[in-house]
């Protein structure tokens, strides 16, 4: 028989989302006016299928495993690279604070230096000089041609005497 | 006869300078994301969504429509170049595409491949030119209860039906439901599962969903389980020409594939994943070289292909007609209507038949100009591939990002989707379908528009829903199409303990 910790532990999941919108849900007003039902009755019946779907995978997660799950092909994959997965994970993160702040340009060097990093590069510099012509030429793209708001941040002085 | 006038109507849209120019840019950047390996339709339309905020709603969605069929072109060539197929629908093409890549006949491959592709999809796209009208016809008589019983049904059969679990479908599909419900309720104006959060009052927009679990998802689990792997590409040598006999083998594989694809294409069948395969399936059968399929077939390229491209049409008819998604990328599509404040469905043929026909129309316009960008200008996508991985993905996650910090210059955003990259990562590592999470997200919120509008108009009798014939027959064959399979399971079962 065969059980997989990551299996039960995804199924306890769906089944904790289901009772987190069940508790949701109980906030929310049931006044329906013409149609009799309110703003929480479609919540209730989501919750309660997260609930049932969540118990079923539980049970096929103890019972020998969930069903007919597609191996991957022999050679298709390698064991769980920890350090690749958090490279990509640090970028995203450094990404998100730095981009209200350093700017769209900065944090879209860092992203794209670090996410590199995780998939096996190891020129740092220059993956971060390629990553910040990558996120100017965007940053120019979209500002100017688009008008998308982007912050410039710390390059404002340089970008803004640009004329960008 | 009005069908003809309606549709030469749309060329003369789709025809003006500025909007074929948005269809070309559409064609020409759909092939080129399309051809980045693991970068699928879906991918290529979210990512590309958050551009169409400055534009006029026929130009937009005419470059959505070239970005669309652009992808799907793209994406046969890494296919059959690399053996990365960049979503579902591209395996059956592999398994003969990448074949013939090896055995040096990488350029008849990519030639029926195009050729098939353009051959289907223009088939297609007449199909969906005469079959419309009729949907919209039928549809006008539609009401709430027949719209959210149809809904129920395109839900069952995308997340329980189809693909290989039932339990990891609904789970995917409950995920995305609980997503569409966060943020403002339409009717009474209550926040839902938003927290006092104001990123989560909009409520979740489709781009971050898609984005996350395809871009995100994609990229987290490409590096942790395959970035060690080395990488071959087959290379494009030799000419391009199909001999007489490839071209003898190829036509009717192609109609053969187009007549499957379709109609796949037009019911809630979760895309082109299951025609290909069963074009692939028809054309081992039906060949006379029964001893080239597994070693590079080449009815086994031009048939799955021409059924990728003919039901990715087929699945305009139910968006456009009724509103109804029954893929991934056509969930984002509806997400791109929805940004205008457009709403796909029969009324849309008559408030807006200058976009919805300037749309169709440019679909054939779409395809010569795929047709001439993919033959002799193969070369240059060839390039596109040999970007390596390392940079490859960091420019997808630069555009990744870029496209979900754009809803509100919030960083909020930027969490959300990591949270769903983690989300995709687990359900490509754990065999779990995504695209029903997508459908729920984006056709949850019409689903409950349609059954409280029902309600209020029945005042709260829920009877309306089997009383009505229309509606009763969706939601019998939905029960139908449940239990059916699990009596069967459980009689053979029965059988083979006795």
């Amino acid at each position: 028989m065969r059980r997989s910790a990551a299996e039960i532990a995804l199924s306890a999941g769906v089944l904790g989302l289901g009772a987190f919108a069940t508790l949701v849900t109980a906030q929310l007003s049931g006044e329906g006016g013409y149609a009799g039902i309110g703003p929480n009755f479609i919540p209730a019946v989501v919750a309660a299928g997260l609930l049932v779907v969540g118990a079923w995978l539980l049970w096929e997660a103890l019972a020998g495993g969930w069903r007919n799950r597609g191996a991957p092909e022999a050679g298709a994959e390698h064991a769980f690279n920890a350090p690749a997965f958090w490279w990509i994970s640090a970028g995203l993160f450094a990404h998100m604070a730095l981009i209200g702040w350093a700017g769209f340009v900065l944090a879209g060097a860092v992203l794209f230096a670090c996410v590199a990093r995780g998939f096996g590069s190891t020129r740092v510099l220059r993956d971060a000089a390629l990553g910040l012509a990558l996120s100017l030429a965007v940053f120019v793209f979209f500002v100017k041609l688009l008008n998308v708001n982007l912050p410039a941040g710390w390059l404002q002085p340089l970008l803004g005497s640009a004329g960008i | 006869m009005e069908t003809l006038n309606a549709l030469l109507h749309g060329f003369a849209v789709a025809l003006t300078p500025m909007n074929l120019m948005w269809g070309f840019i559409g064609v020409t950047v759909g092939t080129a994301v399309g051809v980045l390996p693991g970068v699928g339709p879906a991918l290529t339309v979210a990512m590309l969504l958050p551009l169409t905020a400055k534009l006029d709603p026929t130009g937009a969605l005419i470059m959505f429509a070239g970005i669309y069929y652009g992808a799907m072109f793209g994406g046969s060539t890494t296919t059959i170049l690399l053996n990365t197929p960049g979503e579902s629908a591209s395996i059956a093409t592999a398994l003969e595409g990448n074949k013939m890549a090896k055995r040096g006949r990488a350029g008849p491959a990519l030639a029926t491949s195009a050729i098939g592709s353009f051959v289907a999809g223009s088939i297609a796209t007449v199909l969906l030119t005469l079959l419309a009208p009729l949907v919209v016809e039928i549809a006008l008589k539609f009401g709430p209860a027949e719209y959210f019983a149809l809904m129920v049904f395109a839900f069952t059969t995308v997340a329980a039906v189809l693909g290989s679990s039932t339990a990891r479908g609904l789970a995917s599909l409950f995920l995305g439901l609980l997503f569409g419900l966060v943020g403002i309720d339409g009717q009474t104006g209550a926040p839902r599962f938003a927290f006092g959060v104001p990123e989560l009052l909009d409520g979740i927009d489709v781009v971050v969903l898609a984005v996350g679990l395809f871009a995100v998802g994609e990229a987290l689990y490409m590096a942790a389980y395959t970035s060690r792997l080395p990488e071959t590409m087959e290379k494009l040598s030799g000419s391009l020409m199909m001999s007489k006999e490839d071209w003898k083998r190829s036509w009717p594989a192609w109609l053969r594939a187009t007549a499957i694809g379709f109609p796949f294409g037009t019911i809630p069948a979760g895309g082109a994943e299951i025609p290909t395969f069963l074009s692939y399936a028809v054309e081992k059968k039906l060949t006379r070289y029964p001893e080239e399929f597994g070693n590079g077939a080449i009815e086994g390229v031009a048939g799955p292909e021409a059924a990728n491209n003919a039901s990715a049409t087929g699945v305009l008819v139910p968006l456009l007609t009724l509103g109804i998604p029954t893929s991934a990328t056509a969930a984002i599509l509806l997400g791109a209507f929805q940004n205008y404040g457009i709403q796909p469905g029969p009324l849309l043929f008559q408030s807006q038949a200058d976009l919805v026909w300037g749309l169709i129309a440019s679909l054939y316009v779409g395809n010569v100009l795929l047709l001439i960008l993919n033959l002799p200008l193969v070369g240059i996508w060839v390039k596109v591939l040999q970007i390596p991985r390392p940079m490859l993905y960091a420019g997808i996650l630069v555009f990744a990002t870029l496209g979900a910090y754009s809803l509100h210059q919030s960083w909020v955003d930027l969490l959300t989707l990591y949270v769903f990259g983690l989300l995709g990562f687990a359900m490509r590592r754990f065999d779990i379908p995504v695209a029903p999470s997508v459908i729920g997200l984006i056709l949850g919120p019409i689903a409950e528009t349609q059954f409280r509008r029902a309600l209020s108009i029945s005042q709260g009798d829920a009877t309306v829903f089997v009383t009505q014939p229309i509606s009763a027959s969706f939601l019998a064959v939905t029960a139908l199409l449940l239990i059916v399979p699990w009596v069967l399971r459980r009689r053979r079962r029965a059988a083979a303990g006795n």
